[in-house]
């Protein structure tokens, strides 16, 4: 699986590129479900051959391979290497089921919340309900969001689930944890995905068209959601999209388009909000008038989001920079997908109930 | 298979779990609970010992649906089916995660905002000790 991801990461290069000019790598992973899989990073890298190569595995629950771009990003910017590698792979399918159980929702607090009965979903659950109970908003907006969702990966060859849901199937699913459903939270995925990021000033000899990094942002929060003052924002997000905007030098408006950590469809509802796409309690009402719908005012999560593309943990982050980067070179692999003219993109990563966060902003 | 809290590290914890002894901070007076190796507010480490009422309102809760608990609650669920998860927020100021008993887990039934006590309630068995600690169930009539 990494190594088509690899594969498919250099012959995607217009120019070309011998794989050995990469000189360092970093691979989000969150070990694929405890299968004794440590040290990976320089299993995957002998893998793909460049066995030798200094390589790195970065364990930051979902947000690993977000995190993994940005030292990629970071090792270029420190001017030690002019070539690096940033991907993410996990395997979750071929798990049994109570190992999945097990093995998932240890990327919160363990031994006060999870140990008090808490699965993820009900994690999300939680906020989504004092969201509602503060903010008013209806259950059918978060339904809205798995329904746009499920509509753009139908169109997208690389989607997990390729097919489209109607409002009354998603309201109607059955009960996953109160208020949300089965449709409001995302699969379990096997995927990878790979990101070659190069000196911009070198990029020339690869491309025609190369996507700049102009914002990287990261930061991180109590990781036990009784410790937070607010469950209805995401502040850890709040604070790295503030960053990257910041370092970009570009407002939330000029944004073209934005992946966005849908891992349950309230997380996308805070995330408009964190990437500043509607004020504090206003993400429902973005959903309902359509305006992150592709040809809306902010399309989100085009490439149907964690929610229908997938959610390989590890993986994901580095996917969402895949979307975008197709999306502003114009190359959405489905003409209906694409949005038009695109140039600003942005991707946002949360990691577990909002313990870390990364965002970025890329500019054609 | 459960995630691992130790006999040892469970038994630490007992003073919360059975009494509810939080750590009020010396600096800045507000009460730690789960105690903390540093100030939620000011990041001081200077604490003592209080104990809480028991006494709080849910703040926000969830049903967890058939066999989709942790599998730490694989006992609980076949026993009881769906169960209710809720935060609440003492009358102290903490917040805690803890499941709610003695009371329907029916969406309908549950309110933010409803008054609720701790009382002890079997949580979970690992290694062949059985794990007690806090569960909350309404407060009858308000």
């Amino acid at each position: 699986m990494f190594y088509e991801a690899f594969q498919s990461a250099i012959n995607d290069v217009d120019g070309s590129i011998d794989p050995k000019e990469i000189k360092e790598a970093w691979i989000g992973s969150l070990k694929t479900g405890g299968a004794q899989l440590g040290n990976l990073a320089p299993l995957l890298i002998e893998q793909v051959g460049l066995a030798g190569m200094p390589a790195c595995s970065i364990e930051n629950a979902c947000s690993s391979s977000a995190y993994a771009f940005r030292y990629a990003y970071m090792a270029i910017k420190s001017g030690i290497c002019d070539i690096t590698l940033a991907g993410g792979v996990e395997k979750m399918n071929d798990l049994p089921r109570e190992r999945n159980r097990y093995w998932l929702g240890v990327s919160g607090d363990v031994e006060w919340e999870r140990l008090a009965g808490t699965n993820f979903p009900g994690v999300y659950a939680m906020m989504a309900l004092r969201y509602m109970h503060e903010h008013g908003m209806k259950r059918e907006r978060l339904a809205e969001v798995a329904v746009k969702n499920h509509k753009n990966g139908a169109r997208n060859p690389d989607a997990q689930f390729r097919s489209e849901i109607s409002l009354e199937r998603a309201l109607r699913a059955p009960m996953l944890a109160y208020p949300l459903t089965v449709f409001d939270s995302c699969p379990i995925t096997d995927g990878a995905a790979v990101a070659i990021l190069c000196r911009g000033d070198l990029a020339s000899k690869y491309t025609d068209t190369p996507i700049r990094v102009i914002g990287s942002g990261a930061a991180s929060d109590y990781l036990a959601i009784h410790d937070r003052k607010d469950l209805t924002t995401v502040a850890a997000a709040q604070k790295a999209a503030d960053e990257a905007y910041k370092q970009a030098g570009v407002k939330p408006k000029e944004v073209d388009l934005a992946e966005v950590h849908d891992c349950f469809t309230i997380a996308e509802i805070m995330a408009y909000e964190n990437c500043g796409f509607a004020g504090k309690g206003k993400g429902g009402e973005l959903i309902k008038n359509g305006e992150t719908e592709i040809g809306g005012k902010i399309p989100v999560n085009a490439g149907g989001g964690l929610k229908s593309k997938g959610h390989p943990i590890g993986a994901t982050g580095v996917s969402q920079i895949y979307e975008v980067v197709k999306q502003l070179k114009g190359e959405a692999r489905e003409k209906t997908r694409q949005v038009k003219g695109a140039e600003i993109g942005l991707t946002h990563s949360v990691g577990g109930s909002g313990g870390s966060a990364c965002v970025h902003i890329f500019r054609r | 298979m459960t995630s691992y809290v130790s006999i040892p590290q469970y038994s630490n914890t007992i003073d919360q779990r059975y009494r509810l002894i939080a750590k009020k901070c010396k600096s800045c007076e507000i009460i730690n609970f789960p105690p903390r190796q540093t100030c939620l507010e000011c990041g001081s480490a200077d604490f003592q010992n209080v104990k809480l009422s028991g006494r709080g309102r849910i703040y926000t809760f969830t049903i967890i649906g058939r066999g989709g608990a942790p599998t730490e609650f694989d006992d609980l669920q076949n026993m009881t089916g769906e169960y209710a998860v809720a935060i609440i927020e003492l009358e102290e100021g903490p917040k805690v995660v803890a499941q709610l008993t003695d009371c329907h887990s029916n969406p309908n039934e549950i309110k933010i905002g409803m008054e609720v006590k701790a009382v002890i309630r079997r949580l979970y068995e690992q290694e062949r000790i059985i794990r007690y600690g806090y569960k909350f169930k309404p407060i009858a009539d308000g």
